[in-house]
């Protein structure tokens, strides 16, 4: 038995951005049929781990071995060659072709499924239905994936995966990645059974947040930190509290925290009471008071990206109520909620935040022209004027307004969104979607800074942070989102000693 | 680090007589190919054929070329509108045909209120337009393609598909096109006027920097509040009101007005000469200016064949090179390589 090589063997892999080490020396073997759980907070490095595996991108030092052979990936082809298949979070299926098509593309060139580019229809129908009966799902091949379900068409990710040369000698090796974090109870215990059945032929790598079920399912589980690997044990006997610890810092307890301006009198500047939204988030309420940060935490799947968007006006919701300065407002809009002084920094900031093609002086005046209008004219001095000033306050680099934002780096654009909000006298409600995505520690620093001046002048803050570290160094209050539902709150004007471990274990 | 950032920012700023110094850049930026790129072609054309066939270039010559251009001009200046929001409008010049029909129904018995008439309609069903779009989202292309079949059905039902003479009231709108300021008709100085308007607008408003927001990237303009529905509406509406002064220009020409007549084959030259004045297709770039020297280029392109002595022929021909070989010249690629 231990002459077989291991399906997957990596040795000292590493992979830098710039200052980061995102993998770091990472060793691993998997062998045949065995099921990995690989878990780690958000920016841990499994992403990388993944990216590398599926040859999207090269490591910079290591060396893999795929069933005893040293694999150089140049393009994900090169990996799904190799028996690599990957099950992404968001799907990557044709949903206007057919199952076997989906399965069988990237095989029709090459096993004699088409010949001359016309395809031969049964053979690529024929050759679906074997690879779904070997894992034994029940689908018609002749079915268009769009009408599927979401995890039948996991399942034919999954189909997809392991088509890949069934004849070959080696061992394939599926990645699912979060597969979980989107599915109904039910539909995991299909996966959950799924799983099962495909370790029978092939090695799978499990990423999940939710431990339960990595300790559930998997055989081993490798627990990631800071792109370096911290654990790799069997879950036979390993207690989720010994992952915690894997997972996080060893954190000292909560200092006192910095900011001592007490919340201001009169009624709450947002406050949200029975809000639901099927499918993202139930039966939520909390209130913000001018001058207060509250933190909400969770994994992906919590539903907390959601319910910022929906307080902003950009999504709406199935119950309960919204009041804006104690009063209830209804018809929410974006344009209505800009208009009551809400703003909102978004995570996809080149996509939502910014007009890229614009430079700094026309984004800032965006949202809240009013400070230099005068009737329906822009008046352009005034637009320099401001835009100059927020580029001195924030440092921003280059020191150019008239330089379309999309030619800046990530964290100077994300100064300049922040600006577009902050420039407004009348803000009430800072809503914050991971504010400091991809900003190293000195932009960090700034922004953090702004948000606390914000609160300050009597701005309530609604922070969706990257990592507990940061909810637990900005918030007044913090909530944890578990499945779209609130599992605890947090006053971190009492709590003393609150450790990130016991938020991770209300998290998952 | 932690204390504000405010001082180091401060001596980063560039002193005074750093910023003098920049002020080429500032230059340098307005001065880019893409801005200089259009009136460029057009004087390039003129200068060929000066050299080729001096006959063409005569004070006469100059009053044809820009009277056939201003019907063009003001259908592309409400289709650079409409492109620079990343939508297009494919109806814009069968709304002028409807418009000419009506307006020389009109003008007989109710003479400069047709005017006000004509230009109301018109700029309803630009309206109308925009509002679809913006409350079903069918892609503009779509739609403005059935409001371009319904308009062409309704101007042939209008018309009794017979050509309408505009007798009473005539010399009311054919002034627009006899009287000449610098030998160029008025018809074509109402397109000029329209397009430094837009062109203020787009640069001076907040509702012209809302409308190239949208087309520079209508996400980012949804979560900065701009009102996207509003700017869609509007938009559209300009490109019938625009399309609208076109009716005026047509119908002053022609004096008459018909289904099938002069202003049914508007649609493309107008794209053409929006694409050739430096617009982009795919939305967030558009120079009300630069149109006017679109409009010219692509109403000489046939006058410049004939003058280098093309056949009747190969006129298609030229027109069709030119157009590809001009809009390589004067398009953006500031965009990136996704050009719809």
């Amino acid at each position: 038995m231990t002459d077989v090589p291991p399906v997957l063997k990596l040795t000292e892999i590493s992979r830098t951005f710039g200052k980061i080490k995102a993998v770091d020396s990472v060793s691993l073997e998997i062998r045949k049929g065995e099921v990995i759980g690989l878990t780690g907070e958000n920016g841990a490095g499994k992403t990388t781990l993944l990216k590398i595996l599926s040859g999207i991108e090269r490591p910079d030092e290591g060396r893999m071995e795929i069933n005893g052979q040293v694999a150089n990936f140049r393009r994900p082809t090169d990996a799904l060659k190799a028996g690599i298949g990957i099950v992404h979070q968001e799907q990557s299926l044709f949903t206007n072709l057919t199952v076997a098509e989906n399965i069988e593309h990237q095989n029709i060139d090459r096993s004699g499924l088409g010949r001359f580019g016309i395809q031969n229809w049964g053979r690529i129908n024929r050759s679906a239905q074997e690879v779904l009966d070997k894992i034994g799902v029940r689908l018609d091949p002749r079915a268009r994936v769009g009408d599927l379900s979401f995890v039948d068409r996991q399942m034919v990710e999954i189909a997809r995966a392991v088509s890949v040369d069934p004849d070959m000698a080696g061992t394939p090796l599926v990645i699912l990645d979060e597969p979980t974090a989107v599915l109904e109870q039910a539909e995991v215990d299909v996966l959950e059974r799924e799983i099962r059945k495909l370790r029978e032929f092939a090695s799978v790598i499990f990423v999940s947040h939710r431990l339960d079920e990595v300790l559930r399912i998997c055989d081993r589980v490798l627990v990631m930190r800071h792109g370096a690997l911290t654990s790799d044990r069997s879950t036979e006997g390993v207690t989720k509290d010994e992952l915690f610890r894997a997972m996080v810092d060893e954190t000292p307890r909560l200092s006192k925290r910095d900011r001592a301006a007490p919340p201001q009198p009169g009624p709450a500047a947002i406050a949200v009471s029975g809000l639901t939204r099927e499918g993202k988030y139930r039966d939520v309420s909390f209130s913000v008071r001018p001058g207060e940060i509250v933190a909400l935490v969770g994994t992906n799947g919590s539903g907390r990206g959601s319910l910022a968007r929906t307080l902003f006006g950009a999504e709406t919701s199935d119950s309960g109520t919204i009041e804006v300065a104690g009063t209830r407002v209804g018809g929410w809009t974006i344009p209505r909620a800009v208009a009551a002084g809400l703003a909102y920094v978004p995570a996809e900031r080149k996509v939502e935040g910014m007009i890229g093609g614009y430079p700094g002086t026309r984004n800032i005046a965006l949202a809240h022209p009013e400070a230099a209008r005068s009737g329906p004219f822009l008046r352009h001095a005034k637009m320099a004027r401001i835009a100059q000033d927020w580029f001195d306050r924030l440092g921003v680099s280059p020191n150019d307004i008239r330089q379309p934002l999309g030619q800046f780096s990530g964290g100077n654009q994300q100064k300049v969104v922040l600006a577009k909000w902050l420039n407004n006298p009348d803000l009430k409600v800072l809503i914050l979607d991971h504010p400091l995505r991809g900003l190293d520690v000195g932009v960090s620093q700034a922004v953090n800074r702004e948000i606390r001046a914000a609160c300050d002048t009597g701005t309530a803050v609604v922070l969706i942070p990257d990592t507990i570290e940061e909810a637990l160094e900005m918030a007044d209050e913090i909530l944890v989102l578990k499945d779209g539902e609130v599992t605890a709150r947090h006053d971190m004007r009492t709590a003393d000693g609150l450790a990130v471990q016991e938020i991770v274990a209300e998290m998952i | 680090m932690t204390d504000r950032a405010d001082p180091s920012a401060r001596a980063a700023a560039p002193a005074p007589e750093d910023r003098a110094g920049r002020l080429p850049g500032g230059l340098r930026r307005a001065a880019s190919w893409h801005v200089l790129a259009p009136p460029l072609v057009f004087f390039a054309i003129l200068l060929v054929v000066s050299v080729a066939n001096p006959a063409y270039l005569g004070p006469f010559g100059v009053s044809i070329a820009t009277a056939s251009a201003a019907p063009i001009l003001l259908v592309a200046l409400g289709q650079a509108m409409v492109l620079n929001i990343g939508s297009i409008d494919l109806s814009n010049a069968a709304i002028a045909l409807f418009g000419t029909i009506l307006f020389a129904l009109t003008i007989p018995a109710t003479g400069l209120a047709a005017i006000v008439i004509v230009l109301a309609v018109v700029t309803l069903i630009g309206a109308f337009n925009g509002a679809v779009l913006a409350y079903t989202q069918v892609p503009s292309f779509a739609l403005t393609l059935g409001t371009f079949g319904i308009l062409q059905t309704a101007s042939l039902v209008l018309s009794g598909s017979e050509t309408i003479y505009v007798s009473e009231n005539r010399e009311l709108v054919t002034a627009l096109y006899a009287t000449r300021a610098f030998g160029i008709p008025l018809t074509f100085w109402i397109g000029v006027a329209a397009a430094i308007a837009y062109w203020t607008m787009l640069r001076f408003t907040v509702a012209g920097q809302n409308m190239t927001a949208v087309g520079k990237n209508e996400s980012g303009a949804i979560f900065s509040a701009v009102p996207i529905r509003r700017v869609k509406i509007a938009v559209f509406a300009l490109s019938g009101f625009t399309s609208g002064l076109a009716v005026l220009a047509i119908v002053a020409q022609a004096g008459s007005a018909s289904a099938s007549g002069l202003g049914s084959a508007l649609l493309l030259p107008g794209i053409a000469a929006a694409l050739v004045g430096g617009t982009s297709i795919s939305g967030g770039q558009a120079n009300p200016i630069n149109v006017i020297f679109g409009a010219l280029t692509v109403a000489f392109v046939p006058i410049a064949a004939q003058a280098l002595g093309f056949g009747a022929q190969a006129q298609s021909l030229v027109y069709g090179f030119f157009i590809i070989v001009v809009v390589t010249l004067t398009t953006t690629r500031a965009r990136g390589i996704v050009i719809k």
